[in-house]
């Protein structure tokens, strides 16, 4: 085992210990796995609510439900996703920081000849590792789910966009694992290495949105696709200015067209670049840390 | 109560001097101020589009007419509402869990107990400050608030629009002091420092956000962009008809989103503040007889968090767990 693999195995076994991270790993993959019955049940109703208005005479509209992809069951992942995934991604990000410096261990690492950023990048792989594991069981369990839930077991093609959704929130994710690292690293105590990334990811999944679209914040949290940006006086700048911050819903947007949601408009390009951009950015961050920010102490 | 006040004085003083917590109450404030300017915004694309829309019949010649966009200033406060009962509830956890986590990592704690304390006179003096702490913060919030609708919304507010905006701060602070006590709770009851506030987050996360988020996803409503409903173009006296025969799911559905204080919260303050139609105008006694059982329930919440917090801040129970 050389000094990267080494690294990578310490980092997964610590994080797989940590107990807290593990409660919301729980929510997060049982949320997943829930995602496919409350889709189920929303899908009965409207199908029933459809056939009770077309009972009384008052719609002659098609049911907009009609020949829905069973890919419609995961639109409530995308959610969970921006959700528990990205705060499990802050906590264990914070979480792997924080331990090395409570427990001074980040001495006596950067005691032997182990650059700062080579450390720094096997922790991040080693996290990175995680995730991607923890991501390819929810997908699993997805697919079981929506297959149950359809009754049948779900095509090549709409396996294979389930997958590409997992693989766009991996990207999505590491942003917010590079904040938790980050915070861990720079913040003098506990409370706000685990605060400041929270009011971060707030202020990015609920405040952005709202300055460049008016979309209400608890609005957000339905999966149907959010209204385009008015393009218009106010919003016109507010929204050339926030929406290529606003990570959640160029994730979200993503989610949509991957899972083929007949609502959703537009391409997937611009979405994924800029999740890429920011994850990119965001594992630079880390890997640029400094040896003397690395062994500061807490104050708690 | 001489030990109780002196206590709560101590932890006032604490927080006046905290720059991150004063930090934290700003960026809420700016949170909320923001808000009330996108709804303004919003209201004036609207008037500028019916504007528009007035123009364009008149240059066609047309006689027909168009109700104008009414204005009802306390409805653009829906986006600041739901600031605080997210990211609000969010700072409570962390303002109730710092209180306790503080004496701990200083080492006050031990120093505390040693002097001729009352049983619950520690516990008793941090909920004092914290009722008062909040008290005064969303005092201070809706007082910007007000003044933004005013100065940036344009608004003009009548004396029954301050009354509702009382109800409604009380509301949120019920609220927002039901979410300091119970983190303060966990904070005493669980050792490790990031233990306890990564489980009132976890909490939090499941309260505030995960179980509304279940009750408006099964909402059959939400389920197209711009409703179920006006897709189907079936109007709203239709649509109460149509839904009379799904009471069960609906039933179902309610009792989910009536699991989480939160939305006990949102419900009753919409109530008050008219952003739900149906409340909108109306006299409070016509309010209080629609959402007094919200309102019961969050004050039920705000009851239990105040006698675990005081259960769980005993002397007893505190050091035990640091030593």
């Amino acid at each position: 085992m050389n000094r990267w693999t080494a690294v990578i195995a310490h980092e997964l076994l610590c994080t797989m210990r940590e107990r807290l991270p593990q409660v919301l790993l729980a929510v997060f993959v049982g949320m997943v796995a829930a995602s496919a019955f409350i889709g189920s049940s929303a899908r009965a109703s409207v199908t029933g609510v459809y056939s009770e208005a077309v009972r009384q005479g008052l719609t002659t509209v098609p049911n907009p439900f009609d020949s829905l992809s069973p890919l419609y069951y995961a639109r409530n992942s995308v959610i969970y996703i921006v959700l528990i995934g990205a705060l499990l991604a802050i906590v264990v990000g914070v979480y792997s920081t924080l331990r090395d410096r409570q427990a001074r261990t980040m001495d006596l690492v950067l005691s032997r000849d182990v650059r700062p950023s080579f450390y720094l990048s096997a922790k991040l792989a080693g996290l990175g590792l995680f995730t991607a594991l923890l991501l390819a069981v929810s997908a699993v369990i997805s697919i079981a789910c929506i297959s149950v839930v359809a009754g049948r077991i779900i095509s090549v093609d709409d396996g294979a966009r389930l997958v590409g959704l997992y693989a766009v929130a991996w990207l999505f994710i590491l942003p917010f694992l590079c904040l938790g690292m980050l915070a861990g690293l720079y913040a003098t105590s506990v409370t706000s290495a685990l605060l400041i990334p929270i009011v971060v990811w707030s202020v990015t999944i609920f405040i952005l949105p709202l300055l460049g679209t008016a979309a209400h914040p608890v609005s957000l949290l339905n999966p149907v696709a959010s209204p385009p940006a008015i393009q218009s006086g106010f919003f016109a700048v507010t929204s050339n200015l926030v929406n290529p911050l606003s990570l959640g819903e160029h994730f979200k947007h993503a989610g949509a067209l991957i899972l083929a949601d007949p609502q959703a408009t537009g391409t997937v390009t611009t979405s994924i670049w800029t999740i890429l951009a920011f994850a990119i950015a965001a594992c630079v961050a880390v890997i640029m840390t400094r040896r003397g920010r690395m062994r500061s102490a807490l104050h708690d | 109560m001489t030990e109780i006040l002196t206590l709560a004085r101590k932890e006032i003083t604490d927080l006046r001097r905290n720059r991150f917590m004063v930090v934290l109450f700003a960026f809420l404030a700016v949170a909320v101020v923001l808000s009330v300017i996108v709804a303004s915004a919003d209201f004036r694309l609207k008037i500028a589009d019916y504007q528009h829309y007035v123009d364009a019949l008149k240059a066609a010649g047309s006689s027909a007419t168009a109700p104008e966009p009414s204005l009802f200033p306390l409805q653009m406060l829906r986006g600041g509402i739901e600031y605080l009962e997210i990211i609000g509830s969010l700072f409570a956890v962390v303002l109730g869990y710092s209180m306790i986590t503080k004496e701990k990592g200083r080492g006050t704690l031990a120093l505390l107990f040693s002097r001729p304390l009352g049983r619950y006179a520690f516990i008793g003096g941090k909920i004092l400050a914290v009722v008062l702490l909040w008290v005064s913060t969303v005092a201070a919030l809706f007082l910007v608030i007000t003044a933004s609708l005013l100065v940036i919304g344009n608004a003009p507010l009548h004396g029954g629009d301050y009354v509702h905006l009382f109800f409604a701060a009380a509301h949120t602070a019920v609220y927002l002091i039901m979410w300091s006590l119970l983190a303060m709770s966990l904070a005493s009851l669980i050792r490790r420092t990031g233990t306890g506030l990564v489980l009132a987050l976890v909490l939090w996360l499941v309260v505030v956000l995960i179980i509304p988020q279940i009750g408006d996803t099964m909402d059959p409503d939400n389920q197209i962009p711009g409703g179920l409903f006006a897709s189907l173009q079936v109007d709203k006296s239709h649509e109460q008809a149509v839904m009379a025969h799904f009471t069960g799911y609906e039933t179902t559905r309610d009792l989910i989103e009536q699991t989480s204080v939160t939305k006990q919260y949102e419900r009753a303050t919409f109530a008050y503040l008219g952003i739900k139609n149906e409340y909108n105008q109306q006299p409070l006694s016509f309010i209080w007889a629609g959402t007094f059982n919200n309102t019961l329930w969050l004050l039920a919440a705000l009851a239990a968090s105040v006698s675990t917090a005081m259960l769980s801040g005993t002397k007893k129970i505190i050091l035990r767990k640091v030593s």
